[in-house]
């Protein structure tokens, strides 16, 4: 579970982030949604401990990511951008590996996982051959593979179908869906309202660093409509 | 910092290094055969030019062929008298290597026991012809001397009146190979130096750019090693690749050596006995933790592999500097001060390794400076790797 509490980022005099708070279940995929530069990458940086918040703080787990960063690590897995971000001449195995390692799971364990997610993600074929070939989606589901080895409660989702084709972005939604399934609390990033609506329970609009919308998609529907581009644009272009 | 996270990204990163084919080759596998291949093709052919010309000297005579000396070199069996009509162009266009004018009164000069002058005419920019020139010249010093000899024979005088003194000449040196190693010591410090600084560079890009580039950095820095595991991991397996470039080419130069033959002293490399190079190589391993930090720390800054190829081509110009600043230093009687400025004291040090000399106030300063670089080079890494505008600058 995920608690945001007044989380605030400055860069020089950009406030990239400005105050947001909002609060994910297990189970649930909320959608952090926003234009370009809206802050998105930014929040989900700071819960994933990789930038220091100006002010406020997140609870992961019940973890204080300012006060217990390591506790907050083993608790995420990420999956930031579209490129799938490996090492070319690692196999997949070994790129998979490497994170367990650095996860401090023993051999045991790490082997069970790799070895479960490897017929989950049908890969057997090619987990033991180096990835610098591999096309696009097959690299996705290496990547896949990597950010849940370590069988983190709370998922961590980029815009992670930046720059897909539909097959690999199919892989990737299917993935964030059997997430949910195993109850770990999604926060998935997105500039595109049709995917928050087809994947979400809940959206949170974000905009220049602030939110300026929180509520369940069924009532989001209820408040604004059918037509939720439509609904984002009105939202945003109001401010 | 954990030392077992460490271990893990070192590992890793080795074998990463390793299987980039492009890093053996040009980091390893190039500097193995370079020197080789270069001094072995530079030495046959200096070798082979000096035996193919000094076998077969083309020498032209003017006007006096028929003279004592003309027939005396003509008996010499590598020289071969041809005709000319023109020496001076014929020994600037290469056809003959020397032409001697020798006057016509040369047997009476002789004779009547005066001078004769001999005119030499050669070219001092060709190799072949300053060569021949010199042969030429002992040929008929020689040649003068028979004629002193018998002269002084005819007045009931010893020869050795000419030489009242004998020189003999004894290298002062404490043991063989003296001039061996004083090529050495002029070359393998600049060449280790610019290893140091070079050897690490391919590694350090990878790890750090590279390391942006691919993003691979997002994922990395959300494990549970933290920032500083994996710095101090990578900054192992950079100066471990470092080490091994280094190796491998003071290898490849000792064969190479080995392959010129007697133009660049033959056995020079037998000249270091395992202790000097041990201790060589200790300081050789300060340097490239040196530079690895540095170069760890500006990739890091860099965005992309580029950008961190143009950020460290500066740092290649210091390098230089430091290790041809101290090119022609003599270290037998060096100043102490100078062992206290950056890569000189090194290339110094290893200087006075090679002549076999290990001053312990020497050897103490140059290693511990090398110990506050290293410090502060890691300090440096420490702080760009935990700063959040140098990993995720945009
Ligand atoms: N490292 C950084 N340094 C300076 N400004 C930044 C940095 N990262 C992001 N920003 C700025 O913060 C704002 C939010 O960026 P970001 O979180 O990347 O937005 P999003 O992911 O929603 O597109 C933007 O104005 C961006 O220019
Ligand atoms: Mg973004």
């Amino acid at each position: 579970m995920i608690e945001v509490k007044g989380l605030c980022k400055y860069f020089k005099n950009v406030k990239a982030v400005d105050n947001i708070n909002f609060t994910v279940s297990e189970g649930e995929i909320v959608g952090l949604l926003g234009e370009n530069g809206a802050g998105k990458t930014t929040t989900l940086r700071m819960i994933a401990t990789m930038l220091k918040p100006t002010s406020g703080t997140a609870l992961i787990n019940g973890y204080d990511l300012l006060k217990e960063p390591d506790k907050v690590r083993s608790n995420i897995g990420i999956l930031f951008g579209g490129e799938a971000g490996l090492y070319d001449r690692l196999t997949a195995r070994e790129n998979i590996k490497y994170f367990a390692d650095l996860n401090n799971m023993n051999e045991n364990e790490s082997r069970e996982n790799i070895d479960r997610l490897v017929k989950m993600l049908d890969m057997e074929e090619y987990v033991d051959r180096r990835v610098g070939k591999f096309s696009r989606g097959m690299k996705q589901k290496v990547a896949i593979a990597r950010s849940i080895v370590h069988n983190p409660k709370v998922m961590l989702f980029d815009e992670p179908t930046l720059g897909l084709d539909v097959t690999s972005s199919k892989i990737v939604q299917d993935f964030i869906l059997s997430c949910k399934n195993e109850n770990k609390a999604i926060v998935f990033s997105s500039h595109s309202m049709q995917e928050v609506e087809k994947l979400c329970d809940r959206i949170v609009i974000i905009h220049k660093g602030k939110i300026i919308e929180d509520m369940r998609v069924d009532d989001f529907k209820g408040k604004y409509g059918e037509d939720f581009e439509k609904a984002f644009v009105g939202l945003v272009g109001d401010k | 910092m954990n030392m077992k996270a460490i271990m893990i990204v070192f590992k890793k990163e080795l074998t990463d290094l390793l299987r980039d084919k492009k890093t053996v080759i040009v980091g390893i596998l190039i500097p193995l055969i370079i020197f080789p291949i270069m001094f072995g093709l530079i030495g046959r052919s200096v070798e082979g030019n000096i035996k193919k010309t000094s076998e077969n000297l083309k020498i032209a005579i003017q006007s006096q062929d028929k003279s004592q000396l003309a027939v005396f070199l003509k008996s010499q069996k590598n020289i071969t008298v041809v005709d000319s009509n023109d020496i001076k162009k014929d020994v600037q266009e290469g056809k003959i290597y020397v032409g001697l004018i020798i006057p016509q009164n040369i047997e009476e000069s002789i004779k009547d026991e005066k001078s004769a002058e001999i005119k030499i005419i050669y070219d001092d920019t060709s190799q072949n012809s300053n060569m021949a020139c010199n042969i030429i010249k002992s040929l008929i010093e020689e040649y003068s001397k028979e004629i002193v000899k018998s002269r002084l024979m005819s007045k009931g005088i010893d020869y050795s009146i000419l030489t009242p003194i004998n020189i003999k000449e004894e290298i002062a040196a404490k043991d063989e190979g003296g001039f061996g190693k004083f090529m050495l010591s002029l070359l393998l410090p600049l060449m280790l130096i610019i290893y140091g600084m070079t050897g690490p560079m391919a590694a350090a890009t990878d790890l750090g750019a590279g390391e942006k580039e691919r993003g691979t950095l997002e994922p990395l820095l959300t494990t549970q090693a933290g920032r500083m595991s994996l710095l101090f991991g990578k900054l192992l397996s950079i100066t471990v690749m470092g080490f091994m470039g280094t190796v491998s080419s003071i290898i490849g130069l000792m064969i190479g050596v080995k392959a010129g033959g007697s133009v660049f002293g033959g056995d020079m490399p037998l000249l270091l006995s395992p202790i000097t190079v041990i201790m060589i190589g200790i300081f050789v391993l300060l340097i490239i933790m040196v530079f690895g930090a540095l170069e760890l720390s500006i990739s890091i800054y860099a965005r992309s592999f580029k950008e961190a190829q143009t950020y460290l081509s500066p740092l290649t110009i210091i390098g230089m500097a430091g290790a041809y600043g101290t090119y022609m230093i003599d270290v037998k009687n060096v100043s102490t001060i100078l062992f206290n400025v950056p890569l000189a004291n090194v290339s110094l040090i290893i200087k006075e390794f090679i002549i076999g000399i290990y001053n312990p106030l020497h050897i103490g300063m140059t290693f511990g400076w090398n110990l506050v670089y290293i410090f502060l080079a890691v300090l440096f890494a420490r702080y760009m790797f935990s700063k959040e505008e140098v990993i995720f600058r945009a």
